[in-house]
């Protein structure tokens, strides 16, 4: 079996590199209104999911919880100014749910901006939002979203689902990296970030549990860190983990000194601008996985036979 | 991980007789080893080739005679009997060497007694013994699937033998190492997997075997080995015509 530790010290060092690095969470000032100002919400969405499942699944060290807590008042506080960016955003592009989906998990701990909140509700009723073309696994988070709100989700979630890859559970040898990336997310947006395993329907957990280590084995021998680490978290939202130990001491292998996990195979060189942005989401996924994986495998030691 | 294409001259004898077998699977036509060999009664060199590509290609080389219940050739037999006599297994051969000789062994046997007694598991016991399945009862699955396919051979109907008990039991590691093996284009790995798989009960329906089987012939089928392992599970699959 895996051994717990090595699980929770690739979390413990992937947010200490995060902490350290928590300047690269910036936002371009200076970016053309019109083109990709809010791109760069979705790091500090990302950054603020991954610290509530940190609090949520309660296996965070004291130090760890410090770090997790300095983080997100920096990206409150600092980056979003106390939300005002996210208004701002929302004013440039009224019907982009970015704004609202990076809100929602500062809003869940305790954050507050009644403004964008407001300008939520009026948007999320237009038959326009609900008309949004996108993959079934993006209206999936959505609808999640809405749920987390208070809202009736349109569609329902049980209505997405069926249109999502996983939801048809298809031929397992299909499955290439884009796929693999629709997976981990539905599974991620069914489960509330692993926070509600129940949410999964027994179809797909059954499919998940069968072809999941076909997966695992892959993308650790392609050295897919990114990917090898969200279907990490997939195995951690099952009801039986594996917590594979080939695929654990693989991805803690690839982890730097300093916490950084590199997307695929070794690290980049050159600016740390831009090492940051190739970096930061497997690094924050590492967080993700190992704290998630950590919690099962505590979960497993109490259910154990004395 | 595309099957290399080299071209020793084993390999091109292989590659010969297993497109003659893949193609009298597909067409149903007659198919006789001794003269789908090339130059089989010609130089000494090219029947030793001959009889070495019948050792590698194993007791698949009268595969259409065992699908088809049908009787072998007598000079068929005799070219076949040849190779199991010539090649035995080494002192220190693998265990998958030691099971496809074993398997030859076997077929011959069957073949040579076409009043169809002797099938009996209990009485071909003695000399003959299975080997030793030690080697392959608690290999991850990975390994099993690959192992099981180096064997494809002994996936046939009515397996009755250590490694078929074996493969039975661990129908959804197999599935998984169909999977990998496609994922990876190892598609000789996943042909000979996927003849396994259509012998077993317990696989799950979603692994989509018969969609997969048309996939890994579609893409690897142009080796003939390939193209020989998914006829051979076409012929499983449809319960072995005659």
């Amino acid at each position: 079996m895996t051994s717990t530790r090595l699980i929770h010290t690739v979390g413990t060092g992937a947010l200490e590199w995060l902490h350290a690095h928590r300047d690269g969470f910036r936002l371009e000032q200076d970016v053309d209104p019109e083109v990709g100002f809010l791109e760069r919400f979705k790091p500090v969405g990302e950054l603020a999911v991954i610290c509530k499942v940190l609090f949520r699944e309660g296996v965070a060290g004291s130090r760890q919880a410090q770090l997790a807590r300095q983080l997100l008042d920096h990206a409150w506080g600092h980056v979003l100014d106390g939300g005002r960016v996210l208004v701002r955003g929302q004013r440039i592009e009224p019907l982009s749910p970015v704004p609202f989906e990076v809100y929602l998990p500062f809003k869940e701990l305790g954050f507050s901006n009644p403004e964008i909140e407001r300008a939520f509700r009026r948007v999320q009723r237009l038959e326009s939002f609900a008309a949004l073309e996108m993959p079934s696994v993006r209206r999936l988070g959505l609808s999640a979203v809405q749920r987390r709100y208070g809202l009736p989700p349109r569609p329902p979630e049980s209505e997405v689902v069926a249109g999502t890859w996983l939801g048809r559970t298809p031929e397992p040898w299909t499955v290439e990296g884009h796929i693999a990336y629709d997976i981990t997310h539905t599974v991620f947006h069914l489960t509330d970030w692993g926070e509600n395993p129940d949410g999964l329907p027994a179809p797909l957990a059954d499919y998940l549990a069968v072809w999941l280590p076909v997966w695992l084995d892959d993308w650790l021998d392609l050295q897919r860190w990114d990917l090898l680490g969200e279907l990490l978290v997939v195995d951690a939202c099952l009801p039986r983990p594996t917590l594979d130990e080939r695929a654990w001491e693989g991805f803690a292998a690839a982890q730097q000194p300093d916490g950084a996990m590199p997307a695929v195979r070794t690290m980049p060189q050159g600016d740390p601008d831009e090492v940051f942005d190739v970096v930061y989401h497997p690094t924050l996924v590492a967080a993700f996985a190992s704290v998630l994986a950590t919690s099962r495998a505590l979960t497993q030691l109490a259910h154990a036979p004395a | 991980m595309e099957q290399s294409s080299t071209s020793t001259p084993l390999t091109g004898a292989v590659q010969g007789l297993a497109s003659e077998l893949a193609s009298a699977l597909r067409s149903g036509g007659r198919f006789r080893l001794a003269a789908g060999i090339p130059d089989v009664h010609g130089a000494e060199a090219n029947a030793g080739l001959a009889l070495a590509a019948v050792r590698v290609v194993g007791a698949d080389a009268v595969l259409p005679s065992v699908l088809r219940r049908a009787p072998a050739e007598a000079d068929d037999l005799a070219l076949f009997g040849r190779a199991v006599h010539i090649y035995p297994p080494a002192a220190d051969a693998s265990p998958v060497s030691v099971w496809s000789h074993w398997a030859m062994k076997q077929t011959l046997r069957r073949l040579d007694a076409p009043s169809g007694g002797g099938s009996d598991r209990a009485a071909e016991a003695g000399p003959e013994a299975e080997p030793q399945v030690a080697w392959l009862a608690d290999v991850p699955w990975q390994v099993l699937t690959h192992q099981l396919a180096l064997l494809a051979p002994l996936a046939v109907p009515e397996a009755d033998c250590a490694v078929a008990d074996v493969a039975r039991d661990r129908p959804v590691d197999v599935a998984r190492g169909f999977v990998r093996a496609v994922r990876r284009r190892d598609w000789l790995q996943a042909a000979g997997a996927g003849r396994w798989l259509v012998l077993l009960d317990g696989v799950p329906a979603t692994l989509g075997l018969g969609a997969g089987l048309e996939f890994v012939a579609h893409m690897g089928g142009d080796d003939p080995r390939v193209a020989l392992q998914v006829e051979a599970a076409r012929h499983l699959q449809a319960g072995a015509r005659p």
